[in-house]
């Protein structure tokens, strides 16, 4: 830690912890309800609905909280020079914390826009898009006041506005279902295959220079070919969910053209990685940090890219839309890409923010490797599942229970998967909060 | 490679997809209106889809593909189960879901809400949308349809004769009503493209003719019931 308004973000990556716990607990109740009976008097109570609500707003609230930690941590080494006020982004974490916790006890009640991962009220919207200006206002400002521009800040900073802009998208009320989901994808889509790639590309961009002391010119130019791929393939592949809401009939072309592009910026980014990594200029301190940055690209390439590739195709996406398929790759993707980089992001500022600068990884490894192979195996089970699906329901149009009948097995093992993961975020998070120097080398 | 090439490269790769992107959002929404039958959004249909999202339908069932997949897709949940199906399922989930291992909240809908739901549900299933679910294709034969093709071996079209009602009126080797002519032999008479024609608009075909044209069959049920009929000789 060189700046002491860095401090802020340890908060920022505490609050999100628990809240990536309980999302599991929450998944592990989805899981359950699709293998075994939960009884009518249960269902009427805390139904499959409110729970998912719930799972998929934790997992967003927890990874907001982690990339703004992490933007908090960079700008200050970036700019040279400390956050513009610490007291609004404290005043920030603390109103998105209640916002949150405000959301999913409404949830529980019924509150609800009842539009899925937009389930928030648009009053508590407003409250967000409040939070995220004074966020945007407190970055932009600590970069102009410091005048220090670099090509990691600057892309950091258009991928938070981006992000903050495509929201806007998902209030309103719209009358015409296809209206609605065509926007709703602006923000679903824009962020996740957009924003928050940029977001990534920026973070995972100075951890990497940081780790391996490959220069910054070098890091900085492959940083902005990535992003101006994601961007490419990004924005005009967004047409990959517009195939069958009632759009006209040349998404099949835009969207299968240049969302089979899209794992393209990733694979460039597991190559600049594997590059940097061997051209190091410096030690490997801490091996579980470069552990997480390698695993991360790798495991985004196979859970973005090729999980993603595999059914962006017209042809084949016909029978596995709205199927597991969707929720095998919705899984891989989201973990490879940002639950691994925010661990990642962890492992390397939390330390730090100790004033540790060798940490002992002993427990922590296991936690990386217990939940990085839990989620890869869930993702084959729900995979299985969802290509079941897609031909006992939809090719050989056999009804929807009789093909979860024969998914139920695979729904089964991915509950025990969820067990084993719970296990393994558990062992990781504790180590994150009680992380402790390592014990002298011999 | 130098950095001022990559910085081009961003700036032209986001601009090239923005305007790709830009220009068929315009154009989509010039051409939505017509695709998804925007003249039948009445005020029914809006209320409906409130009351979709006020019980947060959507985070168990997909519609249109998107949401939650606990439940069926309800794209063309009306041509699927029809509207007393619907009703039955949303006002006692308790009965109609008894003998299934999977459970369905009772929400205590209200009457009012359930007729809007069920017509926002049939504007849905009217949404040109490249014929999307698979299951519910109008390409494809009914369940019904498919299950006697199967079972019993008839062909395709012999099993949308029995099944759509033609039997009511017409008859086969004297099983059936006597209310409109036997088909027999109605090969002789009419060919295959007469018989699509006639049963389409059989007012058109005869203007002394009493049976009502028969608007509920798909082209595939249309397809294989006048090639059945075509070989009656």
């Amino acid at each position: 830690m060189e700046y002491r308004s860095q401090k802020i973000a340890y908060w920022y990556f505490a609050a999100a912890l628990p809240l990536f716990v309980l999302q599991i607990f929450l998944g592990l109740y989805l899981a359950f309800s699709y293998t075994w009976t939960v009884p009518q008097s249960i269902v009427n109570v805390f139904s499959f609905a409110t729970a998912r609500a719930m799972h998929t707003n934790l997992l967003v609230l927890w990874m907001l909280l982690g990339f703004m930690g992490g933007t908090y941590y960079i700008v200050p080494e970036e700019t040279k020079s400390e956050i513009y006020s610490e007291k609004i982004a404290w005043f920030q974490l603390i109103a998105l914390l209640v916002t949150g916790v405000v959301a999913l006890v409404g949830f529980f009640f019924g509150w609800t826009q009842g539009r899925p991962l937009l389930e928030i009220p648009q009053p508590l919207d407003f409250v967000v898009v409040v939070g995220a200006l004074l966020f945007l206002f407190n970055v932009a400002m600590t970069m102009i006041k410091a005048n220090r521009w670099t090509a990691i800040q600057g892309t950091l900073l258009g991928g938070l506005v981006f992000l903050a802009l495509l929201y806007l998208f998902g209030m309103p009320f719209y009358k015409n279902l296809v209206i609605d989901w065509y926007y709703w994808w602006w923000v679903i889509h824009l962020w996740v295959e957009g924003a928050w790639e940029l977001v990534t590309a920026a973070i995972f961009a100075f951890i990497l220079m940081k780790l391996t002391g490959v220069e910054r010119q070098v890091v900085e130019k492959w940083l902005y070919v990535e992003i101006g791929l994601f961007m490419f393939t990004g924005l005009a592949g967004t047409g990959h969910h517009y195939y069958w809401i009632g759009a006209p009939r040349y998404w099949l072309w835009i969207g299968g053209i240049f969302s089979a592009l899209e794992p393209l910026p990733i694979l460039l980014m597991l190559i600049d990685t594997m590059m940097h990594v061997k051209k190091r200029q410096t030690k490997i301190v801490n091996p579980l940090t470069w552990t997480y940055a390698v695993g991360c690209a790798i495991y985004h390439m196979i859970g973005a890219g090729v999980f993603g590739f595999l059914h962006t195709l017209p042809q084949i996406n016909y029978y596995t839309h709205g199927s597991q398929v969707t929720v095998s790759h919705g899984h891989l993707a989201f973990f490879g890409a940002y639950a691994l980089l925010n661990l990642m992001t962890f492992y390397y500022a939390m330390p730090k923010l100790k004033g540790i600068e060798i940490y002992d990884d002993s427990r922590g490894k296991y936690g990386f490797w217990i939940i990085s192979v839990a989620m890869m195996l869930m993702g084959l089970f729900f995979g299985v599942a969802g290509v079941l699906q897609s031909y006992v329901e939809r090719a050989m149009g056999m009804g929807f229970m009789t093909a979860q009948s024969y998914m139920r097995l695979w729904m089964g093992a991915v509950f025990f998967m969820g067990l084993t993961f719970l296990a393994g975020v558990l062992i990781t998070v504790t180590d994150l909060l009680t992380i402790r120097p390592a014990k002298a080398r011999v | 490679m130098t950095k001022k090439i990559a910085f081009w490269i961003f700036l032209l790769g986001t601009i090239s997809s923005a305007a790709v992107f830009l220009w068929a959002t315009w154009d989509t929404h010039r051409q939505v209106a017509v695709l998804s039958n925007a003249d039948k959004l009445s005020e029914s249909v809006v209320a409906g889809k409130r009351a979709f999202q006020k019980y947060n339908c959507n985070d168990c069932h997909t519609i249109l593909g998107f949401g939650a997949y606990y439940g069926p897709d309800l794209t063309r949940v009306v041509q699927r189960i029809g509207e007393n199906g619907i009703r039955f399922r949303i006002k006692d989930p308790e009965k109609a879901l008894a003998n299934s291992w999977r459970k369905m909240p009772n929400l205590h809908v209200t009457d009012a809400e359930t007729a809007d739901m069920i017509a926002f549900f049939r504007w849905v299933g009217e949404i040109n949308n490249n014929d999307w679910p698979p299951q519910d294709s109008r390409k494809r034969l009914s369940r019904g349809e498919q299950a006697m093709v199967a079972s019993v071996g008839v062909t395709p079209g012999a099993a949308v004769f029995q099944t759509k009602g033609c039997m009511n009126c017409h008859s086969l080797h004297g099983t059936g009503g006597t209310f409109g002519p036997a088909l027999d032999t109605v090969g002789r008479k009419l060919s295959l493209e007469q018989i699509e024609h006639y049963v389409q608009d059989p007012k058109g075909a005869n203007p002394k003719a009493m049976m009502p044209p028969q608007k509920e069959l798909t082209a595939r049920e249309l397809e294989e019931v006048a090639k059945f009929l075509s070989s009656l000789k």
